[in-house]
């Protein structure tokens, strides 16, 4: 018969009973045995598990000194000996969401495996998702039930030192990233089966959840057109002509940056397009389309804008993984920086 | 419209004296297959050859592959419009169908030269390439053609798809006077007021942004694949062929749309399980924003005239065509028509998203994986026998598009080869899909 | 950005955008013959060139068929 596995349980000073907000300062502290809704975490894990000890710390102290609390949080796992460390649940409470994160990836850090759970839109989660595994559970602590049950069936396999499936199927939050799967199943099949379902008003889970892009915080204006250094960026599959520096027409790995410092404007002898998302026989008879240095150079010469920057950027923006655009264009945006430029013109195809 | 289709399965294709169907053999008289192919005198060279389920062999370069019907009874011919095929409209009468077979188009001709779409695809027989796609289970009859150089772009891919509908034709007329093995009838029958009421929006590319050309390649409707308002079609006609092309994915060859298993359980399903009122064929690539959300607006008001309360959409390109398809979803769904979406996805390298522009209405999408080989880590298909084509495949620089700046390896297609740039299951053939 | 597909760009975070004619060819259309093509282009370019001028707190479209076009501003 096997040893149960053991469980070493993290709570804030509130379900430790200790105290509510006046109390979110009490550092760390260690308790044999399950305190509060560890004791429910410990029905919800039966025999096969043991809810050892419990480690205590005040929201507060782990969020504004979190390098001390870890340390002692640590030293109190250590002592326990833990197989898995499960901490929380937090529910909606961000500060509680935030330090269950923090303790499940000191944890991993010192090899013991981990898992907490809270609200999906807690920051703790959106802070440490990627990282670690989270349980959904609701924004109270009225759904306290289904989240132990959720938090003991991983420490569970966590535990026997089973190999955990992917988010979808483990029942965890998404660690956004996406992996090619069998679903078993046709995907026509699937595609009509949930149709049945949305038409009928019956729940179903799409294959893709929506994730909103990205924000960008917008650059400052600038003041003084005049006296701007303005610089010139194409993803339209610029090249020179003949495209001696071997660009790709799709899936760029690099850019290509061109002197322009001679140009009054690019000609059909000097450049052309190669890009394979869209006609390119037209830039290829002005490729100013895609990069408008004969505009620029005219404004420049009426001092409408100041100087011109020598270099231009050009890339295919076509089948771009993300991940590669993002380097590319930071790569970019450092070059442009380091050239004094103030502003860009990135024309797009 | 009713429509009666008999299949004759092929299991064995031969060469032979006379072209017969005989109890699920293929007999192929070569000489007066392709003595119909040379008619056409732009047609400088040709020849049949033969790939059966489990052969070692390679088929390359892959424009099309078609699934040989004709009309026995009623309007039109199958396959209708393209390479001026008669335009009456089809879906009435009878029609037979050899299945289990596929006519392959086997050709160097590229599409166009307006930069970066080259003709990709190759076709195994056996092993783990192979068993990605539906065609290593047919008999497939190889027409490898080659038009005369001196033509236009427009002319060759003219004459090389003209010259497999004419074997796909022949094959087919050898069943003319015979009675089908397995008879089906087609009819959007009246059905159960209370049952959803569906359509199917099936998105398909146009060449003409991207190539300056009206027929270079795509999924045409009858025969046309320039851009075009919303189109509606009875599922009958599909059956008869008005959506056919060649393609430059394997998962959306005039095969693949003519036995598209979403089309086909749709319409199997009408009067039981949903009312299906047809398809409405949504040409993309449109290439300005007013544009794009002009032909979304009117797909979805064309799905909710049709009387629509759902809707299944697809898709077979990829880049800036996926905006007004997305933008058709969000249409559809503001006009209250609950949408499905059934679609490849891009790279998710560092968790980022995997659909070009992610918009909240699309909330019901069914995934058929990474479209591209090289994020599926698929393995280089190795060695084979045998070569059905050209001996030699231009392997392109970098991804697998683009030819200039030299360094393009000309591979024997006999040895180990990369597979070709797309996967793309386009309509839902298989089980493979992403999963976080 | 200059983009002919503008709204996709704001969607996907792009925060000034600048309606550009077509795909095809953005800063400019030589349908419309070689004089009113470039200045159909330099009202674009000037658009874009206005929008740096100015600040903005997300995804913002500049339609360089809308309205006057604002002279960028020089020091006098």
């Amino acid at each position: 018969m096997t040893a149960p596995i053991r469980i070493a349980h993290y709570l804030n000073q509130f379900f430790a009973g200790i105290g509510g907000e006046e109390r979110a300062d009490v550092g760390v502290s260690g308790r044999e045995g399950p305190v509060g809704p560890g004791r429910a975490l410990q029905a919800a894990l039966g025999d096969a598990a043991r809810v050892v000890g419990t480690v205590i710390c005040g929201d507060n102290f782990i969020n504004e000194s979190p390098e001390a609390a870890l340390a002692a949080i640590v030293a109190q796992l250590r002592e326990l000996a833990p197989d898995v460390v499960v901490a929380g649940p937090a529910f909606g409470s961000g500060r509680y969401g935030l330090a269950c994160g923090m303790v499940c990836r000191a944890a991993r850090e010192v090899e013991l495996p981990a898992v907490t759970a809270m609200h999906p839109e807690n920051p703790g989660a959106l802070a440490h998702r990627r990282e670690i595994i989270i349980v959904p559970a609701g924004e109270s602590s009225t759904s306290m039930q289904p989240a132990l049950t959720g938090l003991a069936r991983l420490a569970l396999k966590l535990g026997r030192g089973e190999p955990l499936g992917p988010a979808e199927i483990e029942g965890y939050i998404s660690q956004g990233t996406r992996l090619v799967w069998d679903r078993g199943r046709p995907g026509y099949q699937r595609a009509l089966e949930m149709l049945l379902a949305k038409l009928h008003g019956r729940p179903f889970v799409s294959e893709v959840p929506f994730r909103a892009p990205e924000r960008v915080t917008p650059a400052l204006p600038i003041a003084d057109l005049s006296r701007a250094r303005i610089a010139m960026v194409t993803t339209g599959g610029l090249v020179r002509k003949g495209n001696p520096d071997k660009q790709v027409a799709a899936n760029a790995t690099r850019y290509h940056r061109h002197s322009v410092k001679d140009l009054e404007a690019l000609t059909p002898e000097g450049w052309e397009a190669y890009h394979a998302g869209y006609f390119n026989h037209i830039v290829n008879r002005n490729p100013n389309y895609i990069l408008p240095l004969s505009f620029l150079r005219d404004l420049e010469g009426k001092g409408q804008i100041g100087p011109l920057h020598e270099s231009m950027y050009a890339l295919p923006g076509v089948s771009t993984p993300v991940a590669m655009a993002r380097q590319l264009g930071r790569a970019i945006a450092e070059d442009l920086q380091a050239g004094g430029v103030d502003g860009v013109l990135l024309v797009a195809t | 419209m009713r429509l009666e289709m008999g299949s004759f399965p092929v299991r064995t294709i031969s060469f032979g004296p006379a072209t017969r169907w005989d109890a699920g053999h293929l007999t192929v008289d070569r000489a007066a297959a392709l003595a119909e192919v040379r008619r056409d005198p732009r047609i400088v060279t040709a020849g049949l050859d033969i790939a059966a389920p489990g052969d070692s062999v390679r088929i390359w370069p892959v424009r099309d592959v078609i699934e040989p019907r004709i009309k026995v009874e009623g309007p039109g011919q199958c396959y209708p419009g393209i390479c001026g095929r008669d335009v009456a409209t089809v879906g009435e009468g009878r029609t037979h169908r050899l299945s289990g077979m596929g006519v392959v188009e086997v050709s160097s001709v590229n599409w166009h030269d307006a930069g970066g779409d080259f003709v990709e695809t190759y076709l195994d027989m056996a092993g783990p390439f192979a068993e990605m796609y539906p065609y290593q289970r047919l008999q497939l009859l190889c027409a490898v053609v080659e038009p005369d150089p001196a033509l236009s772009d427009e002319s060759r891919n003219d004459a090389v798809h003209k010259a497999a509908l004419t074997v796909s034709d022949h094959v087919a007329r050898a069943t003319a006077g015979l009675t089908p093995p397995e008879r089906k009838t087609f009819e959007l029958t009246p059905c159960d007021p209370a049952l959803p009421r569906v359509a199917y929006i099936w998105g398909v590319h146009s060449p003409q942004a991207m190539s300056g050309s009206l027929t270079a390649f795509c999924t045409a409707t009858y025969g046309l694949t320039q851009l075009t308002p919303p189109w509606v079609l009875h599922p009958n006609e599909i059956l008869d062929g008005a959506l056919t092309g060649p393609y430059r994915t394997a998962f959306a060859m005039s095969w693949t749309v003519a036995n598209n298993p979403l089309f086909l359980d749709l319409y199997r399903r009408h009067g039981r399980d949903w009312n299906f009122l047809g398809v409405i064929v949504l040409r993309t690539e449109w290439t300005t924003q007013h544009e794009k959300q002009m032909i979304a607006n009117q797909t979805a008001k064309t799905a909710r005239m049709l009387g629509a309360q759902g809707a299944v959409v697809t898709w077979d390109a990829g880049g800036n065509e996926f905006i007004e398809v997305v933008r058709t979803i969000q249409a559809c769904e503001q006009l209250g028509i609950k949408t499905v979406f059934l679609t490849s996805e891009d790279d998710a390298t560092d968790g980022a998203p995997t659909m070009l522009e992610p918009l909240p209405e699309a909330d019901a999408i069914v995934s058929t994986s990474f479209f591209k080989n090289v994020t599926l880590k698929v393995a280089d298909p190795g060695p084979v026998s045998r070569v059905i084509g050209l001996e030699r495949k231009i392997v392109h620089r970098g991804s697998g598009v683009g030819l200039h700046g030299g360094s393009d390896s000309a591979l024997p297609t006999a040895g180990t080869l990369p597979p070709p740039w797309r996967y793309d299951d386009h309509y839902g053939f298989g089980s493979l899909s992403c999963i976080e | 950005m200059i983009s002919a597909i503008y709204t996709f760009a704001m969607t996907t975070g792009a925060n000034r955008v600048i309606r550009g004619a077509r795909i095809e060819h953005v800063c400019g259309d030589p349908s419309l013959g070689p004089e009113k093509d470039y200045a159909y282009g330099m009202r674009i370019v000037r658009k874009a060139l206005e929008a740096i001028t100015v600040a903005v707190t997300g995804p913002t479209l500049f339609d360089p068929q809308a309205g006057d076009i604002q002279e960028p501003s020089h020091a006098s």
